[in-house]
């Protein structure tokens, strides 16, 4: 199987705004995650490391889907960095699309560990009664690293999101570059960074994981 | 339009007719009486630190270029091309010397003086056809800045902002004055509630009776040194000007062993004793309370808390947020949420001082999801029949002869402006209604209009009261700066 397609992400052009895997490092918490990146085209959708992230990122969905969140934890890597910056609006060729300094998630083990302790509690009201998710996942990407036991995999993600009965539901869409990090106790999530399409979020909270 | 006087009657005895917070009728009164006259927050210097640096934001509807011009003059021009009335500026941030409509490419110098008509002498005969010479966009009738929060009124005559915030600017203090350089703001994150702007305006203001409820998920996962979320009944609430909010009540000790306790290093606290009068330190070091949230009316708001951001430790780290509750509709709000903090504090407080707002308020924040989770459905209930039919009983700390349940503190016991109480109480949700039935009581008049290419500025009269109208040290150096330049030069080219 050859391939024809060049891939964009490592195209040789000046990028018009940041390239996605300079977000974790410019953001504010992000400092000391893993600095992995990509390097090549997309692998082969018949390749064994495709077909494991794939797999991975199908099953996480799911739990993210059945808000099995204490599952979900446990696979995201101790030094994770899960990134959502803020988009917004500007000129074409001013250089950035995100809020500077500012994010909707800039999150490590820690922070992610008392979201998901409260969803666990008697007491989190805005999920009690809990709102219906599926997760729609696509365009799954792979990419090797120069690190044999890392991936680098994008996806996109549609979020709906429903709550109660006659409130109509709401969406994000949003693209995801993960860096995922093959371990003894299986693959682990060690950089996720969200680029959401709306800059006015349409939701009434994040209480969701994406 | 039905006549709203007994709902207005109802909301000053404390009774709260429910539908108010879901009723279109009165939100299109809020839309001219409340929102066509009040100080309403737009941004923060430090969002446009320099020349041709810009944000834009709304009142209600009305789009304006929150800019810095060439000579550092703050400005706020109605973003709308003086042609055919498209928008000139479509981004949300940036810089730019000059903005140009792509409609037909008229365009505008930062200062918004147009600068640019294409095909001027072909098309209107020169001046003699359409006056260039000192078009410029509309500026917002009133603008004033305090401590760098520059706000714009609809009323050309709006009385100068430091009256109106009176004397809460006490407390706005504590939030963007804690060091010589005021604040740096970043954000805002924003996100649209299907909610009645007024619920989170009043909830900030005073709500310190649903905390225990609403925020008990927060302190069971451990994210505060506190172990009980009961301890808001020993702070104290206050209303003082145009603003009130909540406190907590510290622990024993003195003024500088209490700011390292709700986490502030010490060279901060060294420089909030340079900076804070001696009465808004004594509200800390002698009274005990520290500020927590607020509301100015009618529609931003403010908080301080101090979570822990790590495990296996009992740091705690203070953060604050701003934020505007910006009306949509009667159901519809759009929430915008900035995060500040100290321009002079050390970069390693600063980013986790972010973590702790990221973690608590703002899109994901923890307590921030419960809140509006409540609200939202407050408006929906409140949208039908039955809603029409209750009268919310909003008089918690009055007994119904009016006397109050716990008398208000002493000077000798709150140092601050205005009056305080400790105890469970709502009276700054009620403070904030009756300037709201105040408002609505009130027509504004007739805005005057601007004719585009003859009158020689029409708008100069809102011009001279309005964004060369400083409340501030900064603000005026600027002006004195700006002043040389004037109306005219520079406008034919």
């Amino acid at each position: 199987m050859s391939h024809p397609i060049p891939t964009p992400v490592s195209s040789p052009a000046a990028p018009a705004v940041t390239p996605v895997d300079l977000h974790s490092a410019r953001s504010v918490l992000g400092r000391s995650a893993s600095r992995v990146v990509r390097t090549g085209r997309t692998l082969p959708f018949s390749d064994p490391r495709h077909l494991e992230a794939s797999r991975w990122l199908v099953d996480e969905a799911w739990l993210l889907d059945a808000q099995a969140y204490e599952e979900w934890l446990d696979l995201l890597a101790d030094d994770i960095h899960y990134l959502m910056p803020v988009r917004v609006t500007t000129a074409l060729g001013a250089g950035y699309d995100t809020s500077p300094g500012m994010a909707h998630f800039d999150e490590d083990k820690y922070s992610l560990s008392r979201r998901v302790a409260r969803f666990l509690t008697e007491h989190a009201w805005t999920e009690d009664p809990p709102s219906r998710l599926r997760h729609h996942l696509s365009n799954v990407r792979t990419f090797a690293t120069a690190e044999e036991d890392h991936l680098i995999v994008d996806s996109a993600v549609l979020l709906f999101r429903n709550r109660g009965d006659v409130h109509e539901g709401s969406f994000i869409s949003a693209g995801r570059e993960d860096l995922l990090r093959n371990t003894a106790d299986g693959w682990k999530l060690a950089r996720r960074t969200i680029m959401v399409d709306d800059s006015v979020m349409r939701m009434q909270n994040l209480a969701i994981f994406l | 339009m039905s006549d709203q006087s007994s709902v207005l009657a109802d909301v000053r005895r404390g009774m709260i007719p429910a539908h108010l917070y879901n009723d279109r009728e009165l939100f299109e009164l809020e839309r001219e009486r409340v929102f066509g006259r009040a100080w309403v927050f737009v941004g923060h210097e430090s969002e446009i630190p320099n020349s041709g640096d810009y944000v834009v934001r709304r009142v209600l509807e009305d789009s304006f270029i929150v800019t810095r011009d060439e000579q550092g003059v703050v400005r706020a021009h109605f973003n709308m091309c003086l042609h055919r009335g498209m928008q000139v500026c479509r981004a949300e941030m940036g810089n730019a010397s000059h903005f140009r409509c792509p409609y037909h490419g008229w365009s505008y110098r930062n200062d918004g003086r147009i600068v640019g008509l294409p095909f001027h002498k072909d098309a209107y005969g020169g001046e003699a056809g359409f006056k260039r010479k000192g078009q410029r966009l509309l500026p917002a009738p009133s603008l004033g800045i305090y401590n760098g929060l520059i706000f714009v009124s609809m009323d050309p005559d709006a009385p100068p902002l430091e009256d109106y915030l009176g004397d809460f600017r006490f407390y706005l203090d504590y939030y963007t004055k804690q060091s010589s350089s005021g604040i740096e703001l970043r954000g805002p994150q924003r996100w649209r509630v299907k909610a009645n702007w007024k619920i989170g305006a009043e909830n900030f203001a005073g709500d310190m009776y649903h905390t225990p409820q609403t925020h008990t998920s927060v302190v069971e996962i451990g994210l505060f040194r506190e172990p009980k979320a009961e301890k808001r009944k020993d702070g104290c609430t206050y209303w003082a000007g145009n603003g009130g909010g909540t406190t907590y009540k510290l622990p024993s000790g003195d003024l500088d062993e209490r700011l390292r306790y709700v986490g502030y290093p010490q060279e901060m606290v060294d420089r909030m004793k340079e900076t804070l009068s001696q009465d808004q330190l004594r509200v800390i070091g002698e009274d005990g309370f520290m500020i927590s949230a607020a509301s100015i009316y009618p529609n931003m708001s403010f908080v301080h808390n101090w979570p822990k951001v790590a495990d296996n430790t009992d740091q705690v780290l203070p953060f604050i947020s701003i934020r505007q509750w910006q009306p949509i509709s009667e159901d519809e709000t759009e929430v915008l949420s900035w995060f500040a903090v100290d321009a002079e504090a050390p970069e390693e407080f600063k980013a986790l001082s972010y973590k702790a707002y990221l973690m608590c308020f703002g899109s994901t924040g923890m307590f921030e999801q419960d809140d509006v989770e409540n609200w939202v459905s407050l408006t929906n209930t409140a949208a039908g029949s039955m809603a029409r039919r209750l009268l919310l009983n909003s008089r918690m700390g009055l007994l119904e002869d009016g006397t109050e349940v716990v008398p208000a503190l002493t000077p000798d016991e709150f140092h601050g402006p205005g009056v305080a109480h400790t105890g469970y109480g709502e009276y700054n949700q009620r403070e904030l209604l009756n300037r709201w039935a105040d408002d609505l009581e009130q027509p504004v008049k007739a805005a005057v209009t601007m004719e585009v290419g003859y009158a020689e500025q029409v708008s100069s009269a809102q011009e001279n009261s309005g964004p060369l109208r400083p409340v501030d040290d900064v603000a005026e150096r600027a002006v004195e700066v700006a002043a040389p330049t004037g109306e005219q030069t520079g406008a034919g080219e």
